[in-house]
């Protein structure tokens, strides 16, 4: 079975708007077109966002891999994007500046600005601005944009690891995230309500 | 404060059941899923006819000293021995999908791979294809067909037939090339061409590395 579309599908976009529908759906339902919410994670009041991220990525690793186990899905034909390692680290930095000063990531912004936040309006005027910028001046840093190309390298490969001893590992460490960062946040909170 | 109050009860429930799931993926049996091509798809890649590569296309690479061009020869290692094109090395076709001890194939890291471009000839086409066809099930890349084989390359390369006077230009300017391969080639006669590569035949590395290359197709 799957793919059951493929990127040169006539029906790819369609796809792309139902599933981004429901992705903003789910984004607005778990809070996340609050820049507050969003920094809290950054302040230690908050961490709704790693425990629903942690939580997406575990239940689709697992979930993947028992697919891939049943002959339902074709794991090798999933995209994967090339990991370059000067332009994943630069733009990991920048990602995150932006997020903690601006209080959004790209898509949360736009979730925000869909249900009128004004705040979200700017800051995905700002990421628009500065994907023009990027794309004007590309030629400039295209050297340091394609150094260090290791394909499409999955973490566990890097590691040199067995992916299921990995998934495993991930799960468990996401778990003590969960319970390590319910602590922070009820000390913050108590902390918080002292003063 | 205890944990209770901090994780919820279904928080702690759906750790477990995750952790449970992880847990069995890595006890498991490991299952072969295979990762060879589907017949449709296979049968819509043999229909169409990308995987060819003409004569002229194989001689001007190897003028110009395409690096990643890797020419495989998959006529037996006798015939290979007395005549092979510039360059190429030698898997015969029934060993093509010769496997180690550790059940892996023995020529996967040339046969699958995404640097050069394997151009499999053997004295026509219908080897060459069949190759091919056996290593597109098992989803290996970067692999061509060299049309028509070593009978076009020397009716097309070695030995061109001029045109008839009232032909178009391009077929003039195809004879023209072809006429300057032939030069390049030692052009003339098939001897001859076997005579153009004097360098001993290339070692292929295989994974195993035992089994020497032979038989024939």
């Amino acid at each position: 079975m799957g793919p059951l579309f493929t990127a040169s599908d006539e029906w790819s976009f369609v796809i792309a708007l139902v599933i981004g529908i429901a992705f903003g759906y789910i984004l607005e339902s778990a809070g996340f077109s609050s820049s507050r919410k969003l920094a809290g994670v950054f302040y230690g009041y908050d961490f709704v966002v790693l425990q629903v991220f942690f939580t997406a990525a575990i239940t689709a690793a697992v979930g993947l891999l028992f697919f891939e186990y049943f002959g339902w899905i074709d794991l090798s034909a999933i995209w994967v994007n090339r990991f370059y390692t000067g332009s994943a680290i630069l733009g990991g930095a920048i990602m995150g500046f932006g997020f903690v000063i601006g209080g959004f990531c790209p898509g949360t912004s736009a979730c925000a600005s869909a249900i009128g936040k004004i705040d979200g309006m700017l800051f995905l005027g700002g990421f628009i601005i500065g994907v023009v910028i990027f794309d004007a001046f590309y030629p400039l840093y295209d050297k340091f944009y394609k150094a260090g190309n290791q394909g499409p390298i999955k973490i566990y490969e890097s590691l040199g690891m067995n992916r299921e001893v990995f998934l495993l590992l991930f799960v468990l460490f996401a778990i003590f995230a969960f319970v390590a960062t319910a602590y922070i946040q009820q000390r913050v909170s108590q902390k918080s309500k002292k003063y | 404060m205890s944990d209770k109050r901090i994780i919820k009860k279904r928080y702690i429930f759906m750790a477990s059941v995750l952790t449970g799931l992880a847990l069995l993926l890595v006890l498991l049996p490991e299952k072969h899923t295979s990762k060879e091509l589907k017949p449709e798809q296979l049968l819509q890649e043999i229909n169409d006819n990308t995987r060819y590569v003409s004569t002229d296309e194989v001689a001007e690479k190897l003028i110009y000293g395409d690096a990643y061009l890797q020419l495989i020869d998959i006529r037996s290692f006798d015939d290979f021995r007395k005549f092979h094109l510039k360059g190429a090395i030698n898997i015969p076709l029934d060993s093509i999908l010769n496997k180690d001890e550790k059940g892996n194939y023995e020529y996967e890291d040339i046969l699958n791979q995404d640097v050069k471009t394997n151009v499999f000839y053997s004295n026509g086409t219908v080897y060459a294809n069949q190759a091919w066809i056996l290593l597109r099930r098992l989803n290996f890349k970067s692999n061509y067909v060299m049309k028509g084989g070593l009978n076009r390359w020397i009716e097309t390369v070695i030995q061109p037939q001029r045109p008839l006077p009232t032909a178009s230009q391009e077929e003039f300017y195809l004879y023209n090339f072809r006429r300057a391969a032939s030069m390049f080639f030692g052009g003339g006669s098939v001897s001859s061409v076997a005579a153009e590569d004097n360098t001993p035949a290339p070692i292929i590395k295989k994974k195993g590395g035992k089994k020497e290359e032979e038989g024939g197709c």
